[in-house]
């Protein structure tokens, strides 16, 4: 089988990083999405490199073991041993926010990718068989989508921890990754969803039916000329997803179904540096709550200029 | 000719703010209109027409500007510097638009009559009671059947021809002095359109407002506007009285656009229809002469370095060509003479290609619970009815009707995209599948079709190349290589050059993607052709070339086409056998020239009469058809034109399906008159016609 | 109309069959062994069976389900095993009503708010009061509800700690941990802050869509009809565009009402307040399986009837759809 014509793949090739160029140049020529995207770049080399830039590369390094209490950092940056302070059993939040950034992308960014990846595949099929494939698939979507992410994600997450693995078996491994697992499950029938729709528009256009009508199989229909036209959409809801997925994965950390203890979370790092109701260490919990705050403003940015960018283009 | 100036435009230039750049989209524009005349602005898409309205109005959007030095004068007093406030009161009173799109024009959640209503209170300081009785007396006026009843409707439950009324019967409460019409009959079939313009003309003569009239369809110009403007790329190209400008063309692209559309019952065997070559230049780096020099067949070379002026003529016109004399005093002939390529024998009998017996389809509608538990079945919608034809090898099939009555549905069961309820196809004697996803390779082969709309039949992602290579190798089944070579020699055939196989449709013009798509249709040397309405989007002087393009590649490869359209004019141009089509039903099938002299089927008659005519000296019979095509949904009883049919007889066209009534000579009319009552009535018309 | 009435029910009870198969899925099958899962790892074998027994869980899985929808249809919903053999309808109920207190104060505060910030962007758009509004509604929407709760205890609630003014109102104490049962009256001093938390979470979110859909309309040609009307401003904006603008407004609430209760699971566990978000936590944390699946059943039921009611209420406010 043979789905793509080989084309002279250079010009192909020159041509879509042309496209690719041009959409990074649309993309950086408005200041706020410029910024966002900086900002999202920037959060993603912490993630690479965090071990290689955190002062203190193992998150639970204490210096004292002994001097259990915080360094007081009076909400400033401060140059130093501690830039932003230490938390309650002495450890450097700076390193750890750092460290966190892993772990966020990890989640949240590889999560949405599962969901994109899986959900495009269902929404194109659904969308271009139609008939009772859709309408069955399409309830159950609908079935899913009536629990509320953080629900359906909790009740999963609360479950698959309870349950009694061999360690190092592929169920312990599943039970390590049930946030980034979640996050596939929980979106990939939204990008169903979108793909469906966008699919269905795509499917009454007229080159659809010119394909058709020379005899191409479905699978060339939906790959080759389908698919292009939905990439728009994809990318849109897809940057979407990413700032809703950090917030999930944030949420889950803070309300103690995410990363366990003593993961460098960020979600975990603020409801552990609660302590009760009086704070005994803000900073220790602002740090990681700016972190997220800011990472989210970063993808919201950049996502609302990418659907500028497409809507402008499309 | 002394009647008051009411509207004086000068100089005027109009800009539009695109990326970063101001693109200037209409230039030095000049226009006088007096009072009770009617000022078309003819030109294609990109003309800067629907721009000039917009400025006159004064509300252009919001990246665009009016440049200093314009002047826009409204019985005196100067538009262009006008505030907001000052211009709401002329919009509401004095200037009124007829939009283009009645359906998006109207307000899709108020009730039509309060749309009406408001104008009055607002403008003419009538209370709620006498608005609503206003807005009563405005429907009637505007020809609404029941308009007690249509005020309480939503725009939704009306239909295209009513929703124009509600539109008109808006721009016309207050009694406007100027009136601007911006395609108003564009989205509406021929007959419909034939009553508004009726209407427009009487509602304007009675008011004595003046009024500018923009559109692209020449004849629509010739029969309702006195003065009319061409506009080319921005410019004004000639200006005149319609008689002058329609008789005795001076400007070069009007005598090209006049040549290019085909006239009511012009074959291809009379010639080769006079096409405008390549399209208009871009407006981010206009040409520094004529605009229109790179199209024009008399272009020299002072055309291409040196910009002609707007200049005044003796007979009061106004003319931007540097060779009008010339061309006004005959020694220069531009329109050459074309030979016809194409087989001359019209009745030349061929073998049988294609043969569609009974062709139906009819449509499930979805029951309600309430048919459900009840058992009823809702009536389906009909939407081909048991159709019968044949297409011979190598010839043309006509297929004309309006919208709704289910040509476009037939096209896409002979194709197999919609699947038939019940019928059967022979191609070349072999009886094929009803869904094009179980029929074999080889008929795929022997049928392609060309789409509509040639922005959507191209895949955007795929280079012209590659989409002419894959049936190459799907259905020709050739090698990689020698696809590749075709695809050169396919571009060539369709006269586009070998670079554009690298090219993606968006950066072709439409006339050139719809010849890519002819390219990718004939790619797998098909014997029949499906013609989908394929140049009904395109601007009249690409149209042309289009249909000569088609004309002549079935000279060379013998194919056969099914050739669909709405519009009569094209259909006889290039059809060898017409059928006409009304409700899922054929009402009248003959030769090309048949279709166009008496007798015919009383709805053939009234859709010629409809068509407007590019030639102002013509009077038309005026036969108009009343109310709208019926629902499919639920059908006339008897015969189906009935409720519409002008030459209707009794009681018998009400209960009784017509019989088909046969000349012997391959014309056939399903009608209850016998063929020659039909014909003595309609002869009548037509002396009556040439008489006057 | 009755028709429409007919097919949006019908979708309705779809919907909530299969999610309720969808529910008894993830609850009942996905832990594998339910009885252990409940009991925890150091159980015996022998207690495991006998409450496998006890739960019918020996039965084929059809059956399980069966028994389980029927007798939540008729009410009976079981005993809970964390709080002490509780009557979980009782419970669920009560914690539903005081998250409905919480859930309508922040839709009552946000829905006005929402729109006219949503209307003012929409109509402004691209000018200063649209920037600022975005502004704003960006920085809302990328704040987690857990970051704007403590930041609202840390800076409201700690601040009027010592002010006597606020202490003798009793207004934004820091901490909501009211008596699960009591009056509205009661819990009302200590709603406002995890309302005001509840409420961010609409307002950004409606007000984006608001702010879409006037600007949609703005540039309808119907818009430009009525502006060529010489009709006055503000009639063109009130009658002509928001009319239309704002009907998609309705679903967006309803819809919204997911959004809303996902956000008060998070703000109930940072206040300490009973709701049913923090039940359904404690529940998950205990392992109580009976309770998860009522929770999470009521939870659907509620959004799911909030966008059946606005189903119809766009139909009864389109003309669009009321005559198909």
């Amino acid at each position: 089988m043979q789905f793509f014509t080989p084309t002279p793949t250079l010009v192909g090739l020159r041509r879509s990083l042309k496209a690719v160029g041009k959409f990074a140049r649309e993309l950086f020529s408005r200041p706020p999405t410029a910024a966002g995207t900086l900002t999202v770049l920037f959060f993603l080399f912490l993630a690479v490199f965090g071990p290689q830039i955190a002062p203190y590369p193992d998150p639970n390094f204490q210096k004292n073991p002994s001097q259990e209490a915080p360094t007081l950092n009076l909400r400033e940056f401060r140059l130093g041993d501690y830039p932003f302070g230490t938390d309650r059993l002495g450890r450097d939040v700076f390193s750890r926010v750092i460290l966190g950034t892993r772990s966020i992308f990890r989640a949240a960014g590889l999560g949405t990718l599962i969901a994109v990846i899986v959900g495009t595949f269902v929404g194109l099929f659904i969308g271009y068989q139609g008939a009772w494939v859709d309408e069955i698939v399409g309830r159950i979507i609908d079935a899913i989508l009536a629990i509320p992410a953080l629900l359906l994600a909790l009740v999963i997450i609360g479950i698959i921890r309870n349950l009694n693995f061999e360690p190092n078996s592929w169920q312990s491994e599943v039970a390590d990754n049930a946030v980034l697992i979640v996050i596939a499950i929980v979106y990939a029938p939204i990008v169903a969803r979108v793909v469906r729709s966008a699919t269905l528009e795509i499917k009454s256009r007229q080159f659809v039916e010119a394909a058709q009508i020379r005899g191409e199989s479905p699978l060339y229909i939906i790959f080759r000329e389908i698919f292009p036209s939905v990439i728009p959409a994809l990318v849109v809801e897809g940057a979407l997803r990413f700032s809703y997925a950090i917030f999930l994965v944030a949420s889950l950390g803070f309300l103690g179904f995410g990363a366990r203890p003593p993961s460098p979370d960020w979600g975990l790092m603020v409801s552990e540096n609660r302590g009760g109701l009086y704070a005994l260490t803000p900073w220790a919990l602002e740090y990681p709550a700016g972190a997220i705050a800011l990472l989210v403003i970063g993808v919201n940015l950049m996502s609302d200029g990418i659907k500028r960018t497409v809507q402008k283009s499309g | 000719m002394d009647k008051e100036i009411l509207l004086h435009v000068e100089n005027l230039n109009v800009s539009y703010r695109v990326n970063g750049g101001w693109l200037r989209a209409v230039r030095d524009f000049h226009a006088q209109i007096r009072r009770g005349d009617i000022c078309g602005i003819v030109g294609e898409s990109g003309s800067g027409k629907s721009t000039v309205a917009t400025a006159i109005i004064g509300y252009l959007s919001d990246n665009g500007r009016i440049e200093k030095g314009s002047s826009i004068r409204f019985s005196g007093e100067e538009l262009t510097t006008k505030g907001r406030l000052a211009m709401q009161s002329l919009w509401g009173t004095q200037i009124k638009l007829v939009p283009q799109n009645p359906a998006a024009a109207l307000n899709p959640s108020i009730k039509v009559g309060e749309q009406l209503a408001e104008i009055a209170r607002y403008h003419l300081g009538m209370n709620r009671h006498d608005a609503r009785k206003a807005a009563v007396e405005m429907f009637g006026k505007v020809q609404l059947a029941d308009p007690e009843s249509v005020v309480f409707r939503y725009p939704h439950e009306l239909s295209g021809g009513m929703q124009q009324r509600v539109v008109i019967a808006m721009a016309l409460i207050t009694r406007p002095r100027l009136l601007i019409l911006d395609e108003p009959t564009t989205g509406l079939d021929v007959t419909t359109e034939a009553v508004i313009l009726d209407l427009i003309r009487d509602l304007i003569d009675d008011m004595q407002a003046a009024a500018l009239y923009i559109t692209h369809n020449l004849g629509v110009v010739a029969q309702v506007c006195d003065q009319v403007i061409v506009m080319y790329a921005g410019e004004i190209m000639a200006d005149g009285s319609v008689k002058k400008v329609f008789i005795e063309p001076i400007h070069p692209y009007t005598i090209g656009l006049l040549n290019s559309i085909p006239k009511l019952g012009q074959s291809k065997r009379q010639g080769a229809l006079q096409s405008i070559e390549g399209s208009p230049p871009s407006l981010k780096n206009p040409p520094k002469g004529c605009v229109f020099a790179q199209r024009c067949p008399a272009a020299v070379e002072k055309c291409y370095t040196e910009k002609p002026e707007l200049e005044h003529t003796h007979e009061g016109r106004l003319v931007r060509c540097h060779r009008w004399q010339e061309i006004h005093s005959g020694v220069l002939d531009i329109i050459p003479e074309t030979q016809a390529d194409v087989e001359q024998v019209e009745r030349l009998e061929r073998e049988s290609l294609l043969k569609v017996e009974n062709m139906t389809k009819h449509f499930g509608v979805r029951r309600s619970l309430m048919e459900v538990i009840q058992g009823k079945k809702p009536a389906p919608i009909r939407a081909v009815d048991g159709v019968n034809f044949g297409v011979q090898k190598g010839r043309t099939l006509g297929l004309v009707g309006e919208s709704g009555s289910g040509k476009t549905t037939l096209s896409r069961l002979i194709i197999g995209l919609t699947e038939r309820t019940d019928g059967e196809i022979e191609l070349m004697k072999i009886k094929i599948r009803s869904n094009v996803r179980e029929r074999s390779a080889d008929v795929l082969a022997q049928m392609q079709m060309i789409f509509q709309n040639p922005q959507n039949s191209l895949n955007p992602y795929l280079t012209v190349g590659q989409q002419i290579r894959r049936p190459l190798m799907k259905l020709a089944k050739m090698k990689h290589d020698e696809a590749a070579q075709e695809v050169y020699r396919l571009l060539r055939a369709v006269n586009l050059q070998d670079d554009y196989a690298s090219r993606f449709p968006g950066e072709l013009s439409g006339g050139e993607k719809q010849r890519v798509a002819i390219a990718r249709a004939f790619a797998s040397n098909p014997e029949l052709i499906i013609c989908d309405e394929p140049v009904s989007a395109l601007d009249v002087s690409v149209q042309a070339a289009v249909l000569n393009l088609l004309a002549r590649l079935q000279e060379d490869r013998d194919t056969a086409y099914i050739f669909i359209s709405h519009d009569l004019a094209v259909v006889g141009y290039l059809a060898d056998y017409i059928a006409v089509m009304y409700l899922g039903q054929l009402f009248e099938v003959g030769y090309g020239h048949d279709l166009f002299e008496p007798p015919y089927h009383p709805y053939t008659e009234a859709l010629i009469s409809a068509i407007p005519v590019p030639d102002p000296s013509h009077v038309s019979q005026r036969i108009r058809l009343q109310g709208d095509i019926p629902s499919p949904r639920s059908l006339p009883t008897g015969c189906r034109f009935h409720t519409r049919c002008p030459r209707k007889i009794g009681a018998i066209c009400e209960t009784e399906d017509p019989p088909w009534r046969d000349d012997g000579e391959g014309h056939f009319i399903r009608c209850h008159i016998p063929l020659e009552d039909l014909q003595a009535m309609q002869q009548q018309l037509v002396m009556a016609e040439a008489s006057s | 109309m009755g028709r429409f009435m007919a097919r949006r029910l019908a979708f309705f009870l779809v919907t909530l069959w299969m999610t309720s198969v969808m529910i008894f899925l993830l609850v009942r099958v996905l832990p594998g062994d339910v009885a252990r899962v409940i009991l925890g790892r150091d159980a015996s074998e022998t207690q495991v069976e006998a409450k496998r027994e006890e739960l019918g869980l020996n039965d084929p899985l059809f059956v399980q389900y069966f028994t389980w929808i029927t007798d939540f249809v008729r009410g009976d919903w079981g005993e809970s095993f964390a709080f002490r053999g509780q009557d979980i309808r009782e419970l669920v109920t009560q914690r539903l009503v005081n998250s409905a207190r919480l859930g309508l104060i922040s839709m009552l505060i946000a829905i006005p708010v929402s729109i006219t910030l949503g209307v003012i962007a929409g109509l402004t758009e691209g000018k200063l009061p649209d920037n600022l509004i975005s502004v704003f509604s960006l920085s809302v929407v990328s704040l987690p509800e857990f970051v704007t709760g403590l930041f609202l205890i840390n800076t409201v609630a700690l601040k009027w700690a010592d002010n006597p003014i606020a202490e003798k109102i009793g207004w934004f104490p820091s901490s909501s941990a009211v008596r699960a049962d009591a009056s509205f009256r009661d819990a009302l001093p200590s709603l406002w802050l995890p309302a005001i938390a509840a409420t961010l979470v609409l307002l950004a979110y409606i007000a984006r869509l608001t702010r879409a859909g006037v600007i949609e309309e703005k540039k309808s040609e119907y818009v430009r009809t009525a502006v060529l009307k010489g009709l006055p401003y503000p009639v063109v904006i009130f009658k002509h565009i928001l009319r239309n603008a704002l009907l998609p407004t309705v679903t967006v609430i309803a819809i919204s009402t997911g959004w809303l209760i996902s956000g008060l699971v998070v703000i109930e566990f940072v206040f300490g307040y009973p709701g049913l978000g923090s039940l359904l936590i404690t529940a998950i944390e205990r392992r109580d399986l009976p309770m998860i699946q009522a929770v999470v059943m009521v939870t659907v039921s509620v959004i799911l009837i909030a966008n059946f009611v606005a189903d119809l209420l766009y139909a009864a406010l389109n003309p669009r759809i009321t005559l198909n």
